[in-house]
């Protein structure tokens, strides 16, 4: 009997709109682990949220197509007979709780199934621990990081009994050792307890080990890979040891730590950390999840409070005047979203113009070159808020380059991106940066790709801040 | 006391008060919530902060009327003074003396509330700490692209109404995800009954408002 078996389907968001899933026949076998890989935007996302069930009820028309899950057909399912079949875990994984502990959302979760009220602890309890989290029951879950929150949600689909699971995207903002972690939890449940997984992933690495089976998703449909060595090949040789040098005596800083405290809530993230951001370099930023990474970019910015002292150009930077030190360091948010003040694409882009510290370089050839590079130049009329996550990515990265401030810190963008575009824009991020004598502080999980295009890597580690030369991250597989 | 029944007792209590009359009675349920909230351990610090943000508005009816006030302008002036610090006390008993969960999950089993609300009510109210962040960070965003922000800038609305948008339906995706459904019977385990002793408390309360409603105090 068939996991899951979809036949013909098509799916559009608009009536009027371009198809994104099409004629698309999709089959799982029970008790399997099953990677799907494509490139960014390209519709994974929206065929997971299919299958569980949350679209066309949220968003979107089925035109055409049949599922069924365990031989049932789905068409008169309730959302709730979804999850208790599928579970599904978002690509963000702040996005997947309402409640405000781990402990009231499985109460919220186990509540919503009719679970008798004594049987409640146990299976909490249960579920905590065959994922080896326990502790966490009575965590707030805004002190969680993004693996542990990933960790908990899989606890979850324990207590729901679902046998299905998917996860989307789900190490796009999780560093290697939870990466790692979670891989091998998740084949524990494939082999231990039957689950049958489906995982998408624009980056391959250490998958080569534990799938049954690979699918390609492109130009909306599913195709399985016949000969997966041969794709797993081309991802692992991305893969390899980083070299960098350390900063020698001559160069010139551009912002200086010094005994910088850094806390979020009671947790103390960063001890004392004295060190320069050398001007005119490219910067990568390492350590694992939650280890304060973003909190410190939050703390070069203004937007989260220290102690000790920061300074730009050699002065302190609280006695900046807001606005001004806003165009001196900016920061490239997590969420691309945040940075969009205008409607469409091209009104961002002359947003930017308007501002830039360079207009000289930026001549409308010049913006058009790179929009093509950058596969955005036939977007240009569209809402921003309804392009794909990588589209979204490279358009705010684009935008912030052309503002061309001093520093820029840039906080995971290469996240959703795959392969080729991470190349595209690591490129771009390049040009214009020596060009522009412009700083660039880079976080990133993702380093495939990343040889040749960093000066110095930083890395945060034991709540101390140091320059580093070798950087290993072939471990996983 | 069973959070939905005092949430009744206190929406009675104040709605009586607005017709009333007498400065006494102002003082009397000023003072009998004030005892409440000592006896219920709510920290001096709150009780405190009550009495002190009050002192404006309290003053500023006070003078008010005092100075400007048609008839028994005295009267008036004291009556609508005492009358704010009964009402902050009466509110003070909803905020400090019972979380929102209680609340929410009482007016579900007791008042037979649709979940859809109460849930709904519930997750919104989680999001709060990411709205202040959130609107510090659109701020900053914006200065960062060379454009100042304000109050009364149409951008912050518009982003604000988006990001609304995506958190309500981001909200929903992840309920869903867990299994909520408004139709289907849920169990239930934290459980709210209302103790017998709830009613005869209630009813003592309520007679006893009608007296000070009723006996012409000044």
């Amino acid at each position: 009997m068939d996991k899951l078996v979809i036949n013909d389907l098509t799916f559009r968001y608009k009536n009027s709109g371009p198809d994104i899933i099409q004629n698309l026949d999709f089959t799982l076998q029970p008790g399997t682990f099953n990677v799907l890989y494509g490139p960014s935007g390209c519709g994974k996302s929206t065929l997971m949220k299919i299958i569980a069930g949350l679209y066309p009820e949220f968003s979107g028309h089925v035109t055409s197509g049949k599922m069924y899950i365990d031989s049932e057909d789905v068409d008169n399912w309730s959302t709730q007979d979804f999850s208790k079949h599928v579970a599904f875990l978002f690509q963000n994984p702040n996005d997947q709780f309402s409640m405000t502990t781990v402990k009231r959302e499985f109460i919220f979760t186990l509540e919503n199934l009719g679970m008798p009220v004594e049987e409640i602890e146990a299976t909490i309890d249960r579920s905590l621990k065959r994922v080896g989290i326990l502790g966490f029951k009575d965590r707030q879950l805004d002190t969680l990081s993004g693996g542990e929150l990933q960790k908990v949600s899989l606890a979850i689909t324990l207590a729901m009994d679902s046998d299905l699971i998917m996860l989307d995207e789900p190490f796009a903002c999780i560093d290697i050792k939870s990466r790692k972690q979670l891989l091998e939890l998740l084949k524990d449940l494939q082999e231990n307890d039957h689950k049958t997984i489906l995982v998408t992933d624009h980056d391959l690495m250490g998958y080569q080990e534990i799938v049954d089976a690979l699918y390609h998703f492109n130009k909306g449909q599913v195709r399985p890979v016949l000969d997966p060595e041969k794709v797993f090949a081309t991802y692992q040789k991305e893969n390899r040891q980083l070299l960098f040098e350390k900063p020698g005596n001559g160069v010139e800083s551009i912002i200086d730590l010094h005994e910088l405290n850094l806390q979020n809530g009671t947790k103390s993230l960063i001890n004392s950390a004295s060190v320069d951001v050398f001007k005119g370099k490219m910067i990568l930023l390492t350590g694992e999840n939650g280890t304060g990474k973003s909190t410190l970019f939050s703390a070069l910015t203004r937007l989260h409070n220290y102690h000790g002292s920061i300074k730009y150009l050699k002065k302190d930077i609280l006695k900046y005047n807001q606005r001004k030190y806003a165009r001196y360091v900016g920061l490239i948010f997590q969420d691309s979203q945040m940075q969009y003040l205008k409607l469409t694409v091209e009104d961002e882009i002359k947003l930017s113009l308007k501002h830039t510290n360079y207009p000289d370089f930026w001549t409308d050839e010049t913006i058009e070159d790179y929009l093509k590079q950058l596969n955005l130049d036939q977007l240009k009329d569209h809402v921003v808020y309804q392009l794909s996550g990588g589209q979204k990515k490279k358009l705010q990265i684009f935008e912030m380059l052309i503002l061309g401030d001093p520093v820029l810190l840039m906080d995971e963008p290469l996240a959703g991106l795959d392969l080729h575009s991470t190349k595209t824009v690591m490129k771009l991020i390049k040009e214009v940066a020596s060009e522009q004598e412009l700083t660039v502080l880079m976080i990133s999980h993702q380093l495939g790709g990343l040889q040749d295009f960093f000066d110095y890597h930083l890395q945060l580690k034991d709540q101390c801040l140091t320059y580093t030369e070798v950087l290993n991250y072939e471990s996983i597989s | 006391m069973n959070p939905s029944l005092k949430l009744g007792l206190v929406l009675i209590i104040s709605f009586e008060l607005a017709f009333m009359q007498s400065v006494i009675a102002n003082l009397i349920v000023a003072g009998l919530g004030l005892i409440y909230l000592i006896l219920k351990r709510v920290s001096p610090k709150k009780i405190l902060w009550m009495l002190v943000v009050s002192i404006i508005p309290v003053f500023g009816t006070w003078f008010s009327f005092y100075t400007h006030g048609a008839g028994d302008a005295m009267h008036s002036a004291w009556l609508l003074s005492t009358r704010i610090y009964a009402y902050i006390f009466l509110g003070g008993i909803l905020s400090y003396t019972g979380t929102v969960d209680e609340l929410l999950g009482s007016l579900e089993q007791n008042c037979h509330l649709p979940s859809k609300f109460v849930y709904g009510t519930l997750g919104a109210f989680n999001f709060a700490p990411r709205v202040v962040l959130t609107v510090k960070q659109m701020k900053t965003a914006a200065m960062m692209r060379g454009e100042a922000l304000h109050v009364w800038s149409p951008e912050i609305f518009f982003k604000s109404i988006l990001i609304s948008l995506r958190w309500s339906d981001n909200l929903s995706q992840a309920m869903v995800s867990h299994g909520f459904n408004e139709t289907t019977t849920r169990t239930h385990y934290d459980t709210f009954a209302i103790p017998w002793w709830n009613w005869p408390v209630a009813g003592i309360c309520l007679v006893g408002l009608q007296f000070l409603a009723f006996s012409g105090l000044f």
